[in-house]
């Protein structure tokens, strides 16, 4: 009991993530019944976890360094587009089957890295600031995205593309593993690297980053280069599982990731948090949206609940913020006596 | 004569500490009084007690005969209390005679903003204390002497009864701090306390009526300035019979391990020339804006260089970066420390590593065993008072906190070590413990250049001193030199004068 | 005061909408008919309003993104109220939407007062809060041009003066009118009363302004409000100007506002922004949405031009106030 207390104070947002989890997965459950823990349900819900989750990880790190990347949806959107035309032929180069879904693959890395360092290297060479940045690229892509297909929607893809999302392991969508496996990988990344570490702290604190020898220009570059990455990962997921792609998918994900980056202690300021409360935060997140939808509520009301949310979970972070301030002063009084 | 400001009893605490001890004190009209003390002593808070920002733990104020148990800032100006603050407080993107003019109005409560009102009165402070700017300027563009008058003109438009002044002269010349200081006895003239809070007396020395002296956050005693001189004001200030310990080089190895050949950086510093043996701690000093923090942060590669070069152990290096920096064994404790050292919100720990984090990881992997071997040594060497290695920095002391920053530095076993104003904000306790740390850093080896403007910390650990004015370096002295009895007078006059007279016909 | 000189930013973007339209006309001169004139003050009309707001808050260092939320919140609520109460008056319908949007401001000035987190995670939020409240406990149907109340449908339609042309008349729209108006309003707020100096001292620096006398607290409150009201305001001419009432438009389109906004010269840092570079963002931004199609592109190519102006604007403002810190040794990053 002693020991879960002092875990529970070591790590006590993820405590509480944890337990406000559970509470509201007990609440929905005995409001919608069984219905909602039904393997059918389950699949269904972790069918859609990847493509918001992929955005809400490139999200979380780019809050880890103090900014907020607002260009990530629109960095999927376009690579999703360009995606399509190397599957619907267009780009294709002569390839068919396997090798064109290979060559999509790789075009839609290619791109999304693109638009990464475009990013990186606009806000470390400019010290631009990075909400502003990213607004502009954000419209920037958005932009590409329209030119290119003139706001229509690019569709008619090679069939085979579609099986990525609907294929199965142990039960459950490959596509979801595959979601599990980059946030251990990111965690890992960050809790065991050097490049973990060097991140945390220029996140909270670029300055004295740079007067320690860290290298800030590419820290930086290689934090947009990853959210780029991990936004064009959630391109290719949309457009295997939508089976299309067009400029302004999924507009309401800003919100959500942002929501889901609070939720799971991520201080927008920089240099704190962990993937772990992302990531039960992403699936509270998702166990939310799909007891809405069983509950047949329309998208206002969504809206309504996800902006209470995020102000609800703002104010309680802010009263637990002060709560465990007031415990660190008392302990650092402690240690003066 | 009539008393304006009276202090009984005040004591204040911060989180377990006392801060300020039972302090009385008296301000008189037409007085010239000057709050002395080393960092930290407490001259500042009781500043902010009176004017308002803290609120006493217990003690009265008395201003113009009306007892405060507690002050907001709106009463305190109202009573005619004024402080420039070191920082100025002025709106970098406003003009002139708008900042001058706005605290005025804004206290006056007042709605409408006439600009030709803030003109008149802009223009009326302006010629109050006999000085000409153009009022249309943006701040942002004032030279820091021009931006100190705007701050003044800013508390006479409000009527000041009494002006707290914190640190006023630590930017200026020697000749804007004359002018700053015939201004200020023309104050003293019509009627006005002023209040200096400072570390460096040299030229309040000469205007002070009255000197108070704090250690420690207690108030030793009321001096007349005639009975004091800088050798029993810092004894005084420091509380020791003897001086800090003197540093004598003991190293024998006399080749130069760091060379700066006519390093020059336009409107910065220019044909900088210094050369540094294993060793050595060589002083650097100068007014904030000489160029000693601009040749520093060259040295670590965050400033580029425009001629000249710098070599290490012989060879030319082009440091253009602080990764380079810390290639060639250079390192730099930096002025700022709560922007630029500390990492506030991290374990102490990962800031002692913050500097290594690659040298400590095997293939990417951060080797968390070394970290915290790194981190134990650091505290136990430089006697960091804390719980544990795992303790969040921020809740140190100051003088903890740049015992860790240090720390850091030394891990990396550097050849030269720059260390920019590194007692700043800390208490005397930590103070003599750092330099005790400094000496045996020099004894094993280390080459260390030390930047300060306290001469008595100068002179203790330092066994050279470069003296930089207006971007030129005046004047360079040896051990021979500093040995002589006015040595310290000297400096101290070089260091606002600019002008190298005397001590060159000396050498 | 002397009314300030045009600065160099200003300049440079009064100079890029002169190139640009000359260009236009040469290759298309139906850009110089009034009737494309016109047309874009019309539309450009209800941005500039909620630009202005947003440029008060910027000055004050702060962001809001909320304001779209708030105008449809403000006119959604009070032309509900208006149908249903058979209520026709075009001044109550400003004065009541202009109160909801006080109101819904002021919620953000205090949450973002108490939270003292980045105010564009806090009107991010309140922004969707305020949509699913109006959305779920007002009303969330459509309501067409036969309903509406027949002062909007005048106040949309009504014009300050007409040409005649070859092609009939056309008039610059009425709602050019509360535009000026806000424009001096606003001007006169920032530059003749104590409380706009403020919103640019606790711009400048929040601790000094402290000092000074001022108090941020009110002050926010202040801005928050006063871009609520403007986003109020905003609503119903945005209303009116289509003639038909929705619930979903409007919110979405905030982004944009910020982009115009900063096109305009506007730091997100605070204390710096002027009245007439927002004019001129806004402009820009109006200017290729409605004349792209006049030079051969589709108005897809919108967001490419926007995109591109404002990364090189951002780029080329940021790295020069980067140059100038890095020469002071001031390191922002």
């Amino acid at each position: 009991m002693k020991k879960i207390r002092e875990y529970m104070n070591r790590d006590l947002n993820l405590s509480i993530l944890v337990t406000l989890t559970f509470a509201i997965f007990i609440t929905l459950r005995i409001i919608i019944g069984p219905s909602l823990l039904s393997l059918n349900n389950i699949q269904s819900m972790l069918f859609q976890v990847p493509e918001f989750g992929f955005l809400a990880l490139a999200m979380m790190l780019s809050n880890m360094v103090g900014g907020i990347d607002l260009s990530i949806i629109a960095n999927a959107n376009t690579v999703a587009i360009f995606t399509a035309y190397v599957l619907n032929g267009q780009l294709s180069f002569g390839t068919d089957g396997a090798a064109r879904i290979i060559l999509a693959l790789i075009f839609a890395i290619v791109c999304s890295l693109l638009f990464g360092s475009f990013n990186g290297i606009l806000i470390s060479k400019t010290s631009a600031p990075p909400l502003i940045a990213t607004l502009g690229t954000m419209t920037l892509f958005q932009g590409i995205g329209m030119a290119v297909t003139g706001g229509a929607s690019v569709g008619d893809l090679i069939p085979e593309f579609s099986m990525i999302a609907k294929a199965k392991l142990l039960e459950l969508p490959v596509i979801f593993w595959i979601f599990l496996g980059a946030a251990v990988i990111v965690g890992l990344v960050l809790t065991y690297t050097s490049f973990g570490r060097n991140f945390y702290l220029y996140g909270g604190n670029p300055v004295a980053a740079r007067f320690s020898g860290i290298h800030n220009e590419k820290m930086c570059i290689s934090t947009f280069l990853l959210t780029g990455l991990l936004a064009g990962i959630a391109g290719i997921i949309i457009l295997s599982r939508v089976n299309s792609a067009k400029v302004g998918y999924g507009d309401s994900y800003l919100l959500q990731t942002m929501i889901v980056c609070v939720v799971g202690g991520i201080d927008p300021n920089g240099g704190k948090g962990k993937v772990q409360g992302v990531v039960i935060a992403i699936l509270l997140m998702q166990v939310m949206s799909s007891a809405f939808t069983i509950m047949s509520l329309s998208p206002y009301t969504k809206k309504l609940i996800w902006g209470i949310m995020l102000v609800c979970v703002l104010g309680l972070n802010h009263i637990i913020g002060n709560y465990s301030e007031y415990k660190k002063l008392k302990m650092s009084m402690k240690a003066k006596a | 004569m009539e008393q304006i400001l009276c202090v009984k009893n005040l004591s204040k605490s911060f989180i377990g500490v006392k801060a300020l001890k039972e302090i009385n004190l008296s301000i008189n009209k037409g007085e010239i009084h000057c709050l002395a003390g080393e960092n930290g002593c407490g001259k500042s808070t009781l500043v902010k007690n009176i004017s308002g920002v803290h609120t006493p733990d217990e003690g009265e104020i008395i201003l113009n005969g009306n007892v405060y148990h507690s002050l907001t800032p709106y009463q305190a100006m109202k009573e005619g209390v004024q402080v420039i603050y070191q920082d100025l407080s002025l709106f970098q993107h406003m003009t002139v005679a708008e900042n001058i003019a706005i605290s005025k109005l804004s206290f006056e409560k007042k709605k409408i903003v006439n600009w030709k009102e803030i003109k008149k009165i802009a223009k009326e402070q302006l010629d109050r204390i006999g000085v000409s700017i153009d009022m249309d300027q943006t701040v942002g563009e004032l030279s820091m002497a021009n931006r100190q008058l705007t701050a003044i003109c800013r508390a006479l438009a409000q009527d000041a009864k009494i002006l707290f002044m914190d640190e006023p002269t630590t930017a200026l010349t020697k000749k804007e701090v004359e002018r700053l200081l015939k201004i200020i006895v023309e104050l003293k003239k019509k009627g006005l306390a002023i209040v200096f809070i400072s570390h460096k007396l040299d030229e309040i020395f000469s205007v002070a009526d009255t000197i108070t002296i704090f250690r420690n956050g207690e108030k030793i005693g009321d001096f007349n300035s005639k009975d004091l001189d800088e050798k029993s004001l810092s004894h005084y200030m420091t509380g020791r019979e003897v001086e800090y310990p003197r540093y004598h080089r003991k190293c024998k190895d006399n080749q130069p391990i760091m060379e700066i050949e006519h390093l020059t950086r336009k409107d910065q510093y220019e044909d900088i020339n210094i050369s540094i043996r294993k060793g050595d701690i060589i002083g650097l000093t100068g007014l904030l804006g000489s160029g000693r923090t601009e040749l520093a942060m060259s040295l670590f590669g965050l400033n580029k260089t425009q001629s000249g070069c710098i070599k290490v152990e012989g060879k030319e290096v082009k440091i253009n970066s602080p990764m380079k920096a810390k290639e060639f064994g250079i390192a730099l404790l930096p002025e700022d420390r709560f922007h630029q050292g500390l990492f506030i919100e991290r374990k102490i720990k990962e800031n002692v590593s913050s500097a290594l984090v690659n040298a400590l990881s095997n293939r990417g992997i951060l080797n968390r065993k070394k970290e915290e071997k790194l981190a134990e040594e650091c505290v136990k060497e430089l006697k960091v008072r804390t719980p544990s290695i795992d303790t969040i920095i921020g809740t140190l002391s100051g003088g903890n906190q740049q015992k860790v920053v240090i720390g850091k530095w030394i891990a990396t076993k550097p050849k030269v070590f720059i260390m920019d104003t590194p007692t700043v904000g800390i208490d005397i306790g930590s103070k003599a413990e750092i330099y005790e740390q400094i000496h045996k850093f020099a004894d094993d080896g280390m080459a260390i250049i030390f930047i300060s403007d306290e001469i008595q910390e100068l002179m203790a650990n330092c066994n050279k001193i470069v003296v930089l004015a207006e971007g030129k370096c005046v004047v360079t002295l040896n051990e021979d030199d500093l040995n002589q009895e006015d040595a310290a007078q000297k400096i101290s006059n070089l260091i606002s004068s600019g002008e190298n007279t005397e001590i060159k016909e000396a050498m | 005061m002397k009314i300030k000189k045009v600065d160099q930013f200003q300049k440079i973007l009064l100079l890029i909408i002169i190139i640009y339209s000359i260009l236009v006309s040469i290759k298309n001169p139906a850009f110089l008919h009034f009737e494309t004139i016109f047309d874009i003050i019309r539309t450009s009309s209800t941005t500039m309003i909620v630009a202005i707001g947003l440029l008060v808050v910027m000055i004050s260092g702060g962001i809001d993104v909320s304001f779209m939320a708030i105008a449809l919140f403000g006119s959604y609520t009070t032309i509900n109220v208006m149908i249903a109460l058979g209520i026709d008056n075009l001044g109550i319908a400003f004065l009541f939407s202009g109160m909801i949007g006080i109101g819904l401001g002021l919620i953000n000035a205090l949450l973002i007062n108490w939270l003292k987190l980045p105010p564009f995670i806090i009107t991010l939020g309140t922004q969707n809060l305020y949509h699913g409240v109006m959305t779920t406990f007002i009303s969330d149907k459509s309501f067409g041009a036969g309903v509406l109340p027949e002062c909007l449908h005048e106040f949309g339609q009504g014009t300050i003066f007409k040409i005649v042309t070859e092609d009939g008349a056309v008039g610059l729209t009425i709602s050019l009118v509360p535009v000026l108006l806000i424009g001096i309003a606003t001007w006169l707020i920032l530059y003749k009363t104590m409380i706009g100096r403020g919103i640019v001292a606790i711009g400048n620096d929040e601790e000094s302004a402290r000092r000074a006398g001022f108090n941020p607290f009110k002050i926010r409150l202040f801005v928050y409000a006063y871009s609520g009201f403007l986003a109020g305001i905003m609503g119903i001419i945005y209303v009116a100007q289509i003639n038909a009432l929705y619930p979903n438009k409007l919110v979405g389109n905030e982004l944009m506002v910020v982009a115009a906004v900063v096109i305009g010269g506007t730091k997100i840092t605070g204390g710096q922004g002027k009245i007439f570079g927002t004019i001129l963002g806004v402009t820009i931004i109006y200017l290729l949405n409605s004349t792209l199609i006049l030079i051969g592109l589709s108005s897809s190519w919108n967001n490419l031009f926007v995109g591109a102006i404002l990364v090189v604007s951002v780029a080329i403002t940021s790295y020069q106030e980067r140059i100038k810190n890095r020469s002071h040794l001031i390191f922002t990053e």
